[in-house]
């Protein structure tokens, strides 16, 4: 199987991002950036748009690069940083997973 | 259809919140904004009426439970154990009563089918064995529900069970459900918004009621004028051909629905009419088709003749045509009309044309069921006014017979339809469901009479209505509502009369009319306006029933027994007053 690029898991996270912000008034959507806080406590998802977001990130991992992962229950530091503290940080995290 | 934002209430043993969502962020109309009921607690929120979520009362509220949340045997099921059908049976009943009983609490109340999720260790050899098998009671449930719930008018079960089919394998979303207690993919809850909407229009009267359609290449394979009727692409052993004719057969199907057809193609008009005529495989004929313009000339400008021929509006059209061209052409110039996209593929046509989610209506009348072909016959009425040498002479040739009947069970489901879809001819575009008309009716000091009419090329049914209220010395009329089918025929004065006659019974001054304005209600105001009531200020008109209001002497008008035209309580009886029972 080949490792996803960079690039290709945030597409994957930009397309979760699409599917997020279609649940979301236009005044509180996500920004497709490295830099978008996706944690409520920087002004991101809250509770439920995090389950979404989760789900679809899972789910469209899946599809693309047929590799099942689980973020539901991730809460590791990443370089200090929680994976989902940023799409930049969610990144590093899912590429780091996929050279596991 | 108003831009005002409707409330709805989400009431569910599952979270919500996506749906509601969606419902939220759909920019099309109506505009939704919706509570959800605390989870879980759904026989407390449907028992409750003291809840702030019903007042005001919501106009729709939206009751999605799982099978096994709310009925104990289903979840014995669920769980391996036989059941016994009768018991569910009586749950189901229970459920539907509880609903039944909030039915007084909300405008509509839409009640989704149940549905398991496809992975349960319920399914293979036992899935439909007798008291143990999952996916038959599921059925039965189903059906006990929809039973259950038939003739109460407000409520309206809704298929769930086609949006998960529509999704597929991934409908249920184990992940979800399992993080936040959402059993359903969104695209599950995508689908179920669309169709709410689509739902609520058709309830208020905003579906689409005409289809105005091409020929070469949309209703049949090739150009009838190069390739002649005989060798066009329709039926056969053809992959393509097959393809037309299920188009066809679907189109046909609205046809039974009350949509209507008409035609807007560039062809000449002989030679497109014989295809229609002759071709064996045609499955729509001459007779389908309320009107055609086949003609060279722009299509935008035919479908607005066509339109203003049919004494309807340019919203609820829907134009289909294979070529691009013609389809930005009317939807530059016409932007009222809709206008799919359309597949090149004519084999998709039948899928295409069954995801336009703008022919929703809560019920069938026989009034629609036999709506082309009254259009039909009002081409005849045409023709033969053509030949009369004045609109009086031609409306004597007609026979023209008004029936009035007092509003009940038997027409209210037909005059509620009315009432919500007539917008041309209506006085103050009130929107009522079936409910609230028979409450309102069935209230002291009101009256409401439905209008049937007929002539010598047919029935046209019921056609009108005209509500009454005794309102001090004032007999207001609150509705006066008469299809569009039927305008100019002096069956407008005929209610007028009768109006006037049954405030002269009540012993009441005068008959006041407030005309609302609305986008689309200019023909009203211009009929009252030539009606010879008194214009005043404010829109309102008023007659002084010292006058009689003459019946015309074109009509011919049947009445109800003297107990169903009735007068206000306390004054005399229409017998008393000496209000013929029949005249001519």
């Amino acid at each position: 199987m080949m490792k996803p690029s960079k690039e290709q898991i945030a597409e994957v996270i930009y397309a979760s991002i699409d599917g997020v912000n279609e649940m979301l008034a236009p005044d509180q959507w996500l920004e497709k950036s490295p830099q978008t806080v996706i944690l409520k406590q920087g002004g991101g998802l809250d509770s439920l748009g995090f389950v979404n977001f989760v789900s679809l990130v899972e789910e469209k991992y899946f599809d693309r690069f047929g590799q099942r992962i689980i973020l539901a229950q991730t809460n590791p530091p990443q370089n200090g940083r929680h994976p989902f503290q940023s799409v930049e940080s969610l990144i590093e995290y899912l590429d780091s997973l996929s050279r596991l | 259809m108003n831009q005002l934002v409707q409330r709805g209430l989400l009431i569910s043993d599952f979270n919500l919140e996506n749906l509601s969502a969606y419902l939220a962020n759909n920019r099309e109309p109506p505009l939704f904004r919706c509570e959800v009921a605390p989870y879980g607690q759904v026989t407390q929120t449907l028992l409750d009426s003291t809840l702030p979520c019903w007042n005001p009362p919501p106009d729709f509220t939206l009751v999605w439970t799982r099978p096994e949340a709310v009925l104990a045997g289903f979840r014995e099921a669920l769980n391996g154990d036989t059941v016994e059908e009768a018991n569910l049976e009586r749950e189901v009943d229970n459920y539907a009563e509880t609903i039944a009983r909030a039915g007084k609490l909300s405008k509509t109340i839409f009640v989704p089918t149940w549905n398991v999720p496809t992975m349960h260790l319920g399914h293979g050899l036992l899935d439909l064995a007798p008291g143990l098998g999952v996916s038959r009671l599921l059925m039965q449930a189903n059906l006990r529900l929809l039973r259950s719930l038939s003739g109460i008018p407000n409520v309206v079960p809704l298929h769930a069970s086609r949006w998960i089919e529509m999704v597929g394998e991934k409908a249920f979303n184990e992940r979800l459900w399992h993080s936040g207690k959402i059993p359903f993919a969104n695209e599950v809850f995508k689908i179920a918004a669309r169709e709410i909407k689509a739902a609520i229009r058709g309830i208020g009267g905003g579906s689409r009621k005409l289809i105005v359609l091409d020929l070469d290449d949309t209703l049949w394979g090739g150009i009838v004028g190069e390739v002649g009727w005989q060798n066009l692409v329709l039926g056969g052993h053809d992959p393509m051909g097959e393809a037309f004719v299920e188009f066809q057969r679907g189109l046909k199907t609205l046809t039974k629905r009350g949509m209507l057809l008409a035609i807007a193609s560039k062809n000449e008009e002989t030679v497109a009419l014989q295809a229609i005529d002759h071709h064996p495989e045609m499955v729509l004929r001459r007779g389908d088709f309320a009107a055609w313009r086949i003609n060279w000339d722009d299509k935008a400008r035919n479908i607005v003749e066509l339109t203003k021929g049919l004494n309807l509006v340019l919203d609820s059209v829907v134009f289909i045509d294979d070529n691009q061209v013609e389809r930005d052409r009317v939807r530059q110039a016409l932007p009222e009309v809709l206008v799919p996209e359309w597949p090149v593929d004519a084999r998709l046509y039948l899928r295409a044309l069954c995801e336009l989610d703008c022919f929703q209506q809560p019920l069938v009348t026989k009034e629609d069921r036999r709506r082309a072909e009254m259009y039909s016959q009002e081409r005849q009425r045409t023709d033969s006014k053509a030949q009369a040498s004045s609109v009086e002479e031609w409306l004597r040739t007609l026979q023209i017979t008004v029936k009035v009947e007092l509003l009940g069970a038997s027409n209210i489901g037909r005059a509620t339809q009315l009432l919500n879809k007539t917008n041309q001819m209506n006085l103050s575009t009130r929107r009522l469901t079936e409910q609230e008309f028979g409450e309102w009716a069935s209230q002291p000091g009101h009256r409401s009479w439905v209008f049937s009419v007929s002539d010598r090329f047919g029935d046209s049914g019921l056609t009108g209505i005209l509500s009454m209220a005794a309102d001090g010395d004032n007999a207001r009329i609150v509705d006066f509502v008469l299809s569009c089918r039927v305008m100019g025929r002096k069956v407008e004065e005929t209610m007028l009369h009768w109006a006037v006659k049954w405030a002269q019974s009540s012993r009441l001054a005068r008959v006041v009319a407030d005309y609302s304005s609305t986008p689309k209600n200019a023909p009203c105001h211009a009929f009252f306006q030539g009606s010879g009531f008194d214009a005043g200020k404010d829109g309102r008109f008023t007659w002084d029933t010292v006058n009689p209001y003459a019946l015309p002497d074109v009509i011919k008008l049947i009445t109800p027994p003297e107990d169903a035209f009735d007068v206000v309580s306390g004054k005399p009886s229409a017998a008393e007053a000496g209000v013929p029972l029949v005249r001519d």
